[in-house]
């Protein structure tokens, strides 16, 4: 199953990395990543496509818990 | 003031008291200002990963957040099984790695390493102090995080230059308060009522989570008040006292028979502060086949991660708990009260038909009865262990009354951490009775600690069970890899008692079974730091076992069943 991932990240230091190593540790392969600065310079936003078996549920769960995630929204891809 | 001095006093003013580390290059302006506040205790340790297991071992006994220190390169790498062992088993701590000058960083300097990145996957959260001014958000943060909802760790990468700059525009540091745990949802609650007012043969499913809500005494009353079978995790272990008449023991893969059976026939698993751990279930698609779920938990990830949960309570289990607890009780007297009232007895019934034997023939010590006996004769004790088959044989046989006095790395599983994590036990409070089970592999992963229990003259009493061998390896090469024994072999171990003395520590030696009374008594006996050689029997396994791949119900047991083994 293919996912879409919505995300709002604290714009610090291994903020990016931890949301890719999360989702990879958790089963989850990205198949593409956007990213991109928001306009006030302290958050991230963060688009991006993962491919996996398990639950979403537990993925969203996982992100959610990192520190820097202020928001995360997963659904499945249409 | 440098920035070195400003974090000092932000660790004082953070209720920090002791800390645990080793010094080197990137973190000397630190150590130099130790130097100027008395108020912290450092703890000098001989190798980093002592600095962690210690700190994490303060934190388990005490419930208060340890504190480590090492240099960065191989200062941090020493440190991280330390701090892998606290994510994995929820212990709070924050480690601070000195990091070569911000200038020279990403230049492959001396003893550089990319720490920061390094850390993310065994820490709750890292970070990495570029400017100065960033430590006042950056402690606040890490002490923070690390207490708040599950505990965990955090690691501070603190560069040399930022150590060294001037820090005496920043004010004095102000801690954060906690975050507030989240309430149970009244639906939620609601739901789980439901489940538990129809079940008619369930069971308790107690872990770790008991002791890191500060729950105890709660659980202890939702036991009492609903008179539910009741069986433990590894961490859960004290939960509820070992004498309990509701106490099955622990489920799992080393757990008690009646344990198992219990929540393999249960029709309803309340599960309070546990986590489906693999070591718990066995073969996960067959547990407790006949159980819905009531999960209860502060960490929503665990809720429906490994086993569907009927009914989710996520929050503060305190508050869980005492939420629960009379509207549960009330429906004793409902009308699965007679059936809930035999499955009791049936439970009890199974707890007696297969408790410990302890009238092992022969002339040699039988480590469960000297374990069994050395709690007995020191009840307040707090036992620290080390992993391998005598981890699982104080999980078996000790008296516990408290989770917090049973400190054992439980999800790493990682040989080393007894001695170091002892050593915290008792620094957290120097009356504790504070007691080290480890074997011979274990202890020499970490054996150079002696030389911190000598140094600074702890009480600790350390019970050393030697068998020569890798047990929990070479047992699982003796029943499930044909006897093919490879690499377990520790026959060529060296003389523990002379070694014990060359780093000042006395040592006794007991190796047949009618001087086991004796020889505990000299050691409880003993006033500073003392070891026990333990001969026992290479051959000792600990039964029973799960399998591999096998249910909870598949237990077997010595000498019986052997033929139903199958390969890991």
């Amino acid at each position: 199953m293919r996912y879409q991932l919505e995300l709002t990240l604290r714009r610090a230091e291994g903020a990016l990395t931890r949301v890719l190593g999360t989702a990879e540790r958790r089963g989850f392969a990205p198949l593409s990543v956007d990213a991109h600065a928001h306009a006030d310079g302290e958050r991230w936003q963060l688009r991006m496509t993962v491919q996996g078996e398990r639950e979403p549920e537990g993925l969203q769960h996982q992100l959610a818990k990192l520190h820097d995630c202020l928001a995360v929204k997963v659904q499945p891809c249409a | 003031m440098n920035g070195a001095r400003w974090l000092a006093q932000a660790l004082v003013a953070e209720g920090v008291d002791t800390l645990f580390g080793y010094p080197g290059g990137a973190i000397m302006p630190f150590y130099d200002a130790l130097y100027d506040v008395p108020e912290l205790k450092h703890v000098l340790v001989r190798h980093e990963q002592g600095a962690a297991f210690a700190a994490n071992g303060y934190a388990r006994a005490s419930g208060r957040v340890g504190v480590c220190v090492a240099t960065s390169g191989p200062g941090a790498t020493n440190l991280f099984t330390g701090i892998a062992d606290a994510l994995v088993d929820s212990v709070p701590l924050v480690a601070i790695t000195g990091q070569v000058p911000t200038g020279l960083m990403g230049t492959d300097a001396f003893q550089e390493l990319d720490v920061f990145g390094m850390s993310f996957p065994m820490v709750k959260h890292s970070f990495i102090v570029r400017h100065v001014d960033e430590l006042p958000h950056i402690v606040g943060e890490a002490f923070r995080i690390a207490r708040s909802g599950r505990p965990g760790p955090v690691l501070i990468d603190l560069p040399k230059d930022v150590q060294n700059a001037d820090a005496s525009h920043l004010p004095p540091h102000a801690p954060l308060p906690i975050d507030d745990v989240e309430a149970p949802k009244d639906a939620s609650l609601h739901e789980a009522l439901a489940l538990i007012s129809l079940a008619q043969r369930p069971v308790i499913y107690g872990g770790g989570g008991i002791a890191l809500g500060d729950a105890v005494q709660d659980f202890r009353t939702f036991v009492d008040a609903t008179q539910i079978p009741t069986v433990l995790t590894l961490k859960g272990l004290g939960a509820l006292p070992s004498k309990h008449p509701l106490n099955l023991g622990m489920l799992g893969m080393h757990g008690s028979r009646a344990a198992n059976m219990a929540v393999q026939d249960a029709d309803l698993l309340i599960v309070a502060g546990a986590r489906f751990d693999d070591r718990a279930t066995g073969k996960l698609a067959e547990f407790a086949p006949h159980a819905r779920v009531v999960h209860m938990d502060v960490d929503a990830c665990e809720i429906g991660k490994l086993r569907v949960a009927d009914a989710g309570v996520r929050g503060d289990i305190r508050t869980t708990l005492a939420k629960l607890t009379l509207p549960v009780a009330a429906h004793l007297h409902g009308r699965n009260g007679p059936v809930r009232k035999a499955w009791r007895s049936q439970c009890q019934l199974h707890a007696m038909q297969h408790a410990a034997r302890y009238d092992a023939p022969g002339a040699s010590v039988y480590a469960p009865s000297l374990l069994k006996k050395l709690s007995e004769s020191a009840p307040d004790a707090c036992v620290v262990c080390d992993v391998g088959q005598h981890q699982m044989w104080v999980a078996q046989h000790w008296q516990m009354d408290h989770p917090r006095k049973h400190l054992t790395s439980g999800a790493l599983g990682a040989m080393g951490f007894g001695l170091p994590a002892a050593i915290g036990a008792q620094l957290q409070d120097r009356d504790a009775q504070v007691i080290c089970v480890s074997g011979d592999g274990s202890i020499q992963m970490n054996i150079q600690e002696l030389a911190t229990l000598r140094r600074y003259n702890l009480p600790v009493k350390i019970v050393l069970l030697d068998n020569q061998a890798l047990g929990m390896v070479r047992q699982w090469q003796e029943l499930f890899f044909d006897k093919r024994y490879s690499e377990i072999d520790l026959s060529d171990n060296p003389d523990f008692i002379a070694l014990a003395a060359a780093f000042g520590i006395e040592a006794l030696h007991v190796e047949r079974a009618d001087a086991v009374d004796a020889a505990i008594s000299a050691l409880l006996a003993a006033n500073g730091p003392t070891l026990l050689h333990v001969a026992i029997d290479t051959a000792a396994n600990v039964w029973p076992l799960v399998p591999p791949n096998r249910n909870n119900a598949q237990m077997i047991d010595a000498d019986k069943d052997h033929a139903n083994a199958l390969p890991a």
